[in-house]
C-alpha cells in the first residue's frame, strides 16, 4: 500500500507539481498556488472596498453593492463559475482563458463574503472610534486608514483566514472549466492508472490539507506577535484569558 | 486671555444661538441660547436625560441640529461646509469622551501623536516629543510605551486629555469626563482638569462633580427637558437656585 503512494509520487512528481509545463500551460500544484495567491491577494482589497461601499451614506454605493453580496453569498459557487464561463465570453466577445475566469469568480465570490467579514469587523468596533478620530478632526477616510480598518481587519484575523483557506479549497472548482491546476492533474493521474483513485485522491489531499494549515499557522503566529507586541515590553507573553484562534478546528 | 486683532469676535469662544434639536417628534434641545467667553469654565449640569452630552456635542458637530446655529470663534460649525473645513474645525476644538475612547491599536505615545502628524501634517519627531511632554503634563511620562489597555481607567482618561490637547486647540469639550471612573480615580483627572482650567483654557464640561462646578467653574448651565433653566456663578447656583427644578436637583443631590 505505501509503496502505491511511493511509486506514484515518484512517476507523476513533475505532472502534480507543474501540469504538462513547458509542454503545455502552467499547471499542478504551482498553478493551484497563484490561482490562490492571485485570488486571496485581489479579494482582500476588494473585500474592503465592498465593505466601504456597504456602509457608505450614498445609496448609489450601498444599494448595487448590498444587492451584489446578497447575490453572490446566495447562490453556490459552481453555479457562478458555470455562469462566468458562459456569459463572459459572450459579453467580451473574446476568448477569455479559464484561468482567468476562475480568478474573477473567485475574487467577487470570496470578496463578497470577505466583505461581511470586514463589515462585520468596522460595525462592532461601535461608533466611539469614529467619534474619537472625527473629533480630533481626521476625515472619514483618515479616520478608517488609521483607526478603524487595523482594528477591525486585526479583530477578524480568524474568520479571514476562514474565508483564504476556502478560497484555496475552492480552486478545486476550476476543474469543471478545466483550469490545469492540482486537482486536474490529479485526475489526469488517475486516468492513467485507472486503478488506484484512492491512493492518487488520498495524495491530493494531504497537498491540499499541507497547504491550508500552513496558512492557518502563518496566520496564527502574526496574530500571536501583534498580540505581544500589544501586551507591551514588560509581560512579553500571550495573556492566557487571550481565547485561542479556532480557525484550524473550524476549517480543516 | 490674550485678544488678537486676527479674530474679530475675540470675547466669545462658542456662541450657541437657538439651537433646537429633535428625534423624530421628540425634542432634545429645545432652543438653546449660551455663550462661552475666551478663557472661561462653563460646567453643564442637570439630571440625565435633559440633553447635556447632546448639547455639547453639537458643538463639534458629532450631532447634527435642526435649527439655529452654533459658531466657534465666529465661525458657524453647522453651516453648510466642505469636509476638509469641517476636520480643520473640529480639530482645533479638544474633546474628551467620557469612555475615554483611546485607539486600542496605538501605544500611549502613538495615540497622542497620531492626529498631529496625520491631520496637521507635524514631523514625527517634533509631535513625539510634543506627545511626551504633554503625558509629562498628565503624569504618565511612564507609561508613554504602554497600550491603553495596559492602563487603569484614570490613566486612559488622562491620555485622552493629552490627545486632545497634542491638537492645540483653544477650547476644549468634556462629556462626562469622569462618570466610567471608578470613585479612586475621579480626583487625578479632575486635577488635570483643574490645572487645564488655572492656565486659561476655555473649558465646556458636562459632569456630575458637583464640588469641581463649585471650585473651578465660571459659570454653570443648569438644563433640564432640552432647555437652559438657569446660568449663573457657582457660588450664586448653589446657595440660591432661582429655578425650582434647579432647586429640587440640588436638594436631591444633598441626599
Amino acid at each position: 500500500m505505501i509503496q502505491d503512494f511511493i511509486t506514484i509520487i515518484q512517476d507523476y512528481w513533475l505532472l502534480l507539481l507543474i501540469g504538462q509545463y513547458p509542454n503545455g500551460p502552467l499547471g499542478g500544484l504551482a498553478n493551484t498556488l497563484i490561482l490562490s495567491a492571485l485570488a486571496i491577494a485581489l479579494a482582500f482589497p476588494v473585500s474592503i472596498l465592498m465593505a466601504l461601499a456597504r456602509l457608505s451614506k450614498w445609496w448609489f454605493l450601498r444599494w448595487p453593492m448590498t444587492a451584489l453580496v446578497y447575490v453572490t453569498r446566495g447562490v453556490p459557487l459552481l453555479m457562478l463559475i458555470l455562469w462566468c464561463y458562459f456569459v463572459i465570453p459572450l459579453w467580451t466577445g473574446a476568448d477569455v482563458p479559464s484561468f482567468l475566469i476562475m480568478l474573477v469568480t473567485l475574487v467577487i465570490y470570496q470578496g463578497a463574503f470577505l466583505s461581511e467579514v470586514v463589515r462585520a469587523g468596522i460595525v462592532s468596533l461601535g461608533q466611539g472610534q469614529m467619534d474619537a478620530a472625527r473629533a480630533l478632526g481626521h476625515g472619514y477616510m483618515g479616520a478608517m486608514r488609521f483607526v478603524i480598518l487595523p482594528q477591525a481587519l486585526y479583530n477578524m484575523i480568524p474568520s479571514m483566514i476562514s474565508t483564504f483557506v476556502s478560497t484555496i479549497k475552492d480552486t478545486t472548482l476550476g476543474y469543471v472549466i478545466n483550469v490545469p491546476d492540482l486537482t486536474f492533474a490529479a485526475s489526469q493521474v488517475n486516468n492513467q492508472l485507472l486503478t488506484q483513485p484512492f491512493q492518487v485522491f488520498l495524495i491530493l489531499a494531504v497537498v491540499y490539507y499541507i497547504l491550508c494549515w500552513s496558512l492557518t499557522y502563518v496566520a496564527n503566529s502574526v496574530e500571536r506577535r501583534i498580540a505581544r507586541r500589544r501586551a507591551g515590553p514588560r509581560n512579553a507573553r500571550l495573556p492566557a484569558e487571550a481565547a485561542p484562534l479556532k480557525t484550524i478546528t473550524e476549517q480543516l | 486671555m490674550s485678544t488678537s486683532v486676527s479674530e474679530p469676535q475675540a470675547a466669545t469662544a462658542i456662541r450657541i444661538a437657538d439651537v433646537c434639536k429633535n428625534y423624530g417628534d421628540y425634542q432634545v434641545l429645545k432652543n438653546i441660547n449660551a455663550e462661552v467667553a475666551r478663557g472661561e469654565v462653563v460646567v453643564i449640569c442637570g439630571p440625565s436625560g435633559s440633553g447635556k452630552s447632546t448639547l455639547i456635542r453639537t458643538v463639534n458637530r458629532l450631532e447634527e441640529i435642526n435649527g439655529g446655529g452654533i459658531s466657534f470663534e465666529g465661525q458657524d460649525i453647522h453651516a453648510p461646509m466642505r469636509a476638509s473645513e469641517l476636520n480643520k474645525l473640529r480639530s482645533r476644538i479638544g474633546f474628551v469622551f467620557q469612555s475615554f475612547n483611546l485607539f486600542p491599536h496605538l501605544s500611549v505615545v502613538e495615540n497622542v501623536s497620531m492626529s498631529p502628524i496625520r491631520v496637521k501634517g507635524v514631523s514625527p519627531a517634533t509631535a513625539h516629543d510634543k506627545a511626551l511632554k504633554l503625558l509629562d503634563r498628565v503624569g504618565l511620562a511612564d507609561k508613554a510605551n504602554s497600550y491603553p489597555g495596559q492602563l487603569s481607567g484614570g490613566q486612559q482618561q488622562r491620555v485622552a486629555i493629552a490627545r486632545a490637547l497634542a491638537m492645540e486647540p483653544p477650547v476644549m469639550l468634556f462629556d462626562e469626563p469622569t462618570s466610567a471612573l471608578d470613585p479612586e480615580m475621579v480626583g487625578e483627572v479632575l486635577s488635570v482638569m483643574k490645572s487645564l482650567a488655572a492656565e486659561g483654557m476655555t473649558m465646556l464640561c458636562v459632569t456630575h462633580e458637583m464640588g469641581f462646578a463649585r471650585d473651578v467653574a465660571d459659570r454653570i448651565w443648569f438644563i433640564d427637558a432640552g432647555e437652559i433653566l438657569e446660568t449663573a456663578p457657582p457660588e450664586e447656583f448653589f446657595k440660591n437656585p432661582r429655578h425650582p427644578r434647579a432647586q429640587r436637583f440640588l436638594a436631591d443631590l444633598r441626599h
